[in-house]
C-alpha cells in the first residue's frame, strides 16, 4: 500500500487523517474475525479458515497503515515526556 | 472430588513457586518509587502490559460465564464479549490521549482534564469508586475460587478465598506492579496453554469436530454453530436490537474514556508502557487474545453440549469448561489443569489489589493528605493499601452471596448513563466537569428509577437491557446537556494545556486556534 512507505513528520502525525479512519474500521473487523475465525476453525469449518485467513491479512493491512503514523507520534511526544512528568507532578497536587 | 496422584502436587506446587518467585524477584525494582510501584516505572515494551491486559481479563469466573452464554446460544453468545471491542478502536484513538496525559489514573486524569472544584470532586468520586469496586472485584473473582476449592476437595469455601489471594498478596506486596506484571506474562502463557490443550482435549472426548456438528444436528441445534443466529429484531433471546447496542457500545466506546469498566486496569497497563506507540499495541493486542480465547472456550463448550445437552440449571452448565477438564484429562495432568486455573487466578488478584492500591496512595494519600511525600513513604503506603484491598476482599467474598445482585447492578450503571459523557469528555471541548459530574449523579438516580423502582410499581415496564442502555442515555443527556451550558466552560489555559499534551480529537476548535495563537503547535 502507499501509505505504508509513507514518512510521517510528528506534526503531520498528529492530525487525524484519512489512515486513522481506516485503522478504526478495520480494527474492529480484525477482532471479529479472529474471534469467528478461530472458534469456527476449531470445528473445522471451511468459513472458519476463511474468516481466519481474513483476519490475519486485516491485521497485516492494520499494522502497514497505522503503524508508521504511531511510530511518529510517539517519537515526537517522547522528546517532551520528561518535562511533560515534571509538569504533572506539579499540576495535580492539592492546594486546598 | 478429585483425587490427586503424585505428580498433580508436583505440577501444582511447582507453578506456585514459580508464580510467586517471578513475582518477588523483583523486589528491587517495586521499592524504588511510587512510578516503578504502579506503573513498573514507565518503561515497558507492549508485549509485556499486553500480557496483562489479557490474563488479568482471564479470570476464575470468566470461563463460567462464557460457558453460560456459550451453552444457551451458542456462538452467538461469543457476543456478550465483544464488549472488549472497544480496544480496536480506543488503541487508535483515546489510549493515545490518555498515554499522553501521563495521569496514574483515570482518578487523576480528572484533575487534568477539569478544573476547580468539579475536577476535585470528580478525582475523588472516581478514586473512591474505585477503591470499593476492586476490593469487591477481588472478593467476587476470591470465591468464585473457593467454590471452585470446594468443588475439587469438599475444603469450606473461605479456605480458597484466602489461601490464594493470600499467597498472590506476596509477590504484589513485594514487587508492585513490576510483580503484577511478570508474574501476568508467565501466568498468561500457562494460561493459554491449558486453554488450548484442554479445549482440544475437550473436543477430542466429545468425538472431534465432525461429530459435534453431527450430534448438534440430530439434537437440532445446527444454530449453534451460527453467530448470527437473531431470533428477531426485538424478540427472542438474541434479538437484533440486543446485537446493535452491543456493537455500539463497543466500537463507538472506544473513542472515549471510562466506557467500559475494564478502561480502569487497562489505564495502568497503558501508562507502564514505555512509548506511545507501546501502549496503543499492548491494548489492541491484549484484547485480541481476549476474543481469540473467548472462541476456543466456545468451540469447548460446543462438544460439552453435545455430552450433557439437557442442563436445564445454570449451576450445572457454566462449569462446563472445568467439568470437560476435570472430567476427561488423564491421572497427572488434573494436576496441571488446576495450576492452570491457580495462574488465571492469581493474576487477576494481583492486578485488583495494586490498581486499588494506586487509587488509595496516588489519588487520595499523595494528593490529599500528604503531597510532599517522599517515595520510600508512597512505596509504604501502596503496601498498606494493598494489604487493606487484600483485607475488604475478604469480608466482601465472605457476604458475596447475598450481595451479587446489587454488585452486576452497580456494573451496569457504570456502562448505561455514563458511557456517552464518557466519550464527550474526550472529544468536544466544551463538555465541562459539572456537566460530567451531574451525569454521574443522576445516573444512580434514574437506573434505580428504570430497572428497579418504577416497574416495581407498574409506572414502567420491565425493559430488556438494551432497552435500560438506550433510556438511560437519553434521561442522563437530558440532565447533563443543559448543566453543562448552564455552567462555564472549562479555563482555556487548562484547555489549552492539556489540547497541546494530549491532543484529543473531535469538537476542538476553540482550543485549538488559541494554542496556535499561543505558539504552542
Amino acid at each position: 500500500m502507499a501509505s505504508s512507505a509513507k514518512q510521517w513528520t510528528p506534526k503531520e502525525a498528529e492530525e487525524w487523517t484519512r489512515e486513522d479512519t481506516i485503522a478504526v474500521v478495520i480494527s474492529p473487523l480484525v477482532y471479529i474475525l479472529l474471534m469467528l475465525g478461530t472458534a469456527l476453525s476449531f470445528m473445522l469449518r471451511p468459513i472458519g479458515f476463511v474468516a481466519l485467513a481474513a483476519g490475519v491479512a486485516l491485521l497485516v493491512v492494520l499494522v502497514r497503515v497505522i503503524d508508521p503514523k504511531l511510530s511518529a507520534v510517539s517519537k515526537g511526544y517522547e522528546l517532551r515526556q520528561k518535562q511533560y512528568i515534571e509538569d504533572l507532578e506539579r499540576a495535580v497536587k492539592w492546594e486546598g | 472430588m478429585v483425587v490427586f496422584t503424585f505428580l498433580d502436587w508436583f505440577w501444582l506446587v511447582a507453578f506456585i513457586v514459580l508464580m510467586i518467585g517471578s513475582g518477588a524477584l523483583f523486589y528491587r525494582l517495586g521499592k524504588r518509587s511510587e512510578s516503578d510501584f504502579f506503573l513498573a516505572g514507565r518503561g515497558l515494551p507492549w508485549w509485556l502490559p499486553a500480557s496483562s491486559v489479557y490474563a488479568t481479563h482471564t479470570a476464575t469466573d470468566t470461563p463460567m460465564w462464557v460457558s453460560g452464554v456459550v451453552y444457551r446460544h451458542g456462538l452467538a453468545g461469543l457476543w456478550y464479549g465483544f464488549f472488549a471491542a472497544w480496544c480496536a478502536v480506543s488503541a487508535f484513538v483515546s489510549t493515545k490521549i490518555f498515554r499522553r496525559s501521563l495521569a496514574y489514573t483515570q482518578a487523576e486524569w480528572q484533575s487534568l482534564r477539569y478544573g476547580g472544584m468539579s475536577g476535585e470532586l470528580l478525582r475523588g468520586w472516581v478514586a473512591g469508586w474505585q477503591v470499593f469496586l476492586n476490593m469487591f472485584i477481588l472478593g467476587w473473582v476470591g470465591i468464585a475460587m473457593g467454590k471452585v476449592c470446594f468443588f475439587l476437595f469438599g475444603w469450606p469455601t473461605w479456605i480458597g478465598l484466602v489461601l490464594f489471594s493470600s499467597l498472590c498478596a506476596v509477590y504484589v506486596l513485594a514487587a508492585g506492579f513490576w510483580g503484577v506484571v511478570m508474574a501476568d506474562f508467565q501466568q498468561g502463557i500457562i494460561a493459554f496453554v491449558a486453554i488450548v490443550f484442554v479445549s482440544i482435549w475437550g473436543i477430542h472426548a466429545a468425538g472431534g469436530p465432525q461429530t459435534i456438528v453431527d450430534k448438534l444436528a440430530a439434537l437440532g441445534e445446527t444454530s449453534k454453530l451460527n453467530p448470527f443466529a437473531f431470533t428477531g429484531f426485538t424478540t427472542g433471546d438474541f434479538p437484533v436490537a440486543w446485537f446493535v447496542t452491543m456493537i455500539v457500545i463497543g466500537v463507538i466506546g472506544g473513542f472515549g474514556m471510562a466506557t467500559a469498566i475494564d478502561w480502569f486496569p487497562e489505564a495502568q497497563r497503558i501508562q507502564s508502557a514505555r512509548s506511545v506507540k507501546d501502549a496503543s499495541w499492548s491494548i489492541w493486542a491484549g484484547q485480541a487474545l481476549v476474543v481469540t480465547r473467548n472462541a476456543i472456550w466456545a468451540a469447548a463448550i460446543l462438544a460439552f453440549f453435545t455430552l450433557y445437552p439437557n442442563l436445564s440449571e445454570v449451576k450445572d452448565y457454566e462449569m462446563a469448561w472445568f467439568r470437560l477438564g476435570f472430567e476427561t484429562l488423564p491421572a497427572g495432568m488434573i494436576g496441571f489443569f488446576f495450576a492452570a486455573i491457580v495462574a488465571i487466578h492469581l493474576s487477576t488478584i494481583s492486578t485488583h489489589l495494586n490498581l486499588g492500591a494506586v487509587y488509595i496512595t496516588r489519588d487520595l494519600y499523595h494528593h490529599y493528605v500528604n503531597p510532599k511525600a517522599g517515595e520510600r513513604r508512597l512505596v509504604l503506603v501502596g503496601r498498606v493499601g494493598t494489604l487493606v484491598l487484600l483485607a475488604g476482599s475478604f469480608v466482601f467474598g465472605s457476604i458475596m452471596e447475598n450481595i451479587t445482585e446489587w454488585l452486576i447492578f452497580a456494573l451496569w450503571i457504570m456502562a448505561a448513563g455514563v458511557w456517552l459523557p464518557g466519550i464527550l469528555q474526550v472529544v468536544w471541548w466544551r463538555f465541562n466537569g459539572w456537566g460530567y459530574l451531574s451525569a454521574w449523579v443522576f445516573n444512580l438516580v434514574f437506573s434505580w428509577l428504570v430497572v428497579w423502582v418504577l416497574p416495581a410499581f407498574g409506572v414502567l415496564p420491565h425493559l430488556r437491557d438494551y432497552q435500560q442502555f438506550w433510556l438511560l442515555m437519553i434521561l442522563g443527556a437530558a440532565v447533563f446537556i443543559p448543566v453543562t451550558f448552564a455552567t462555564k466552560p472549562e479555563d482555556m489555559d487548562r484547555l489549552v494545556k492539556f489540547y497541546v499534551m494530549s491532543r484529543p480529537v473531535g469538537w476542538w476548535g476553540p482550543v485549538r486556534r488559541e494554542a496556535e495563537r499561543r505558539g504552542l503547535i
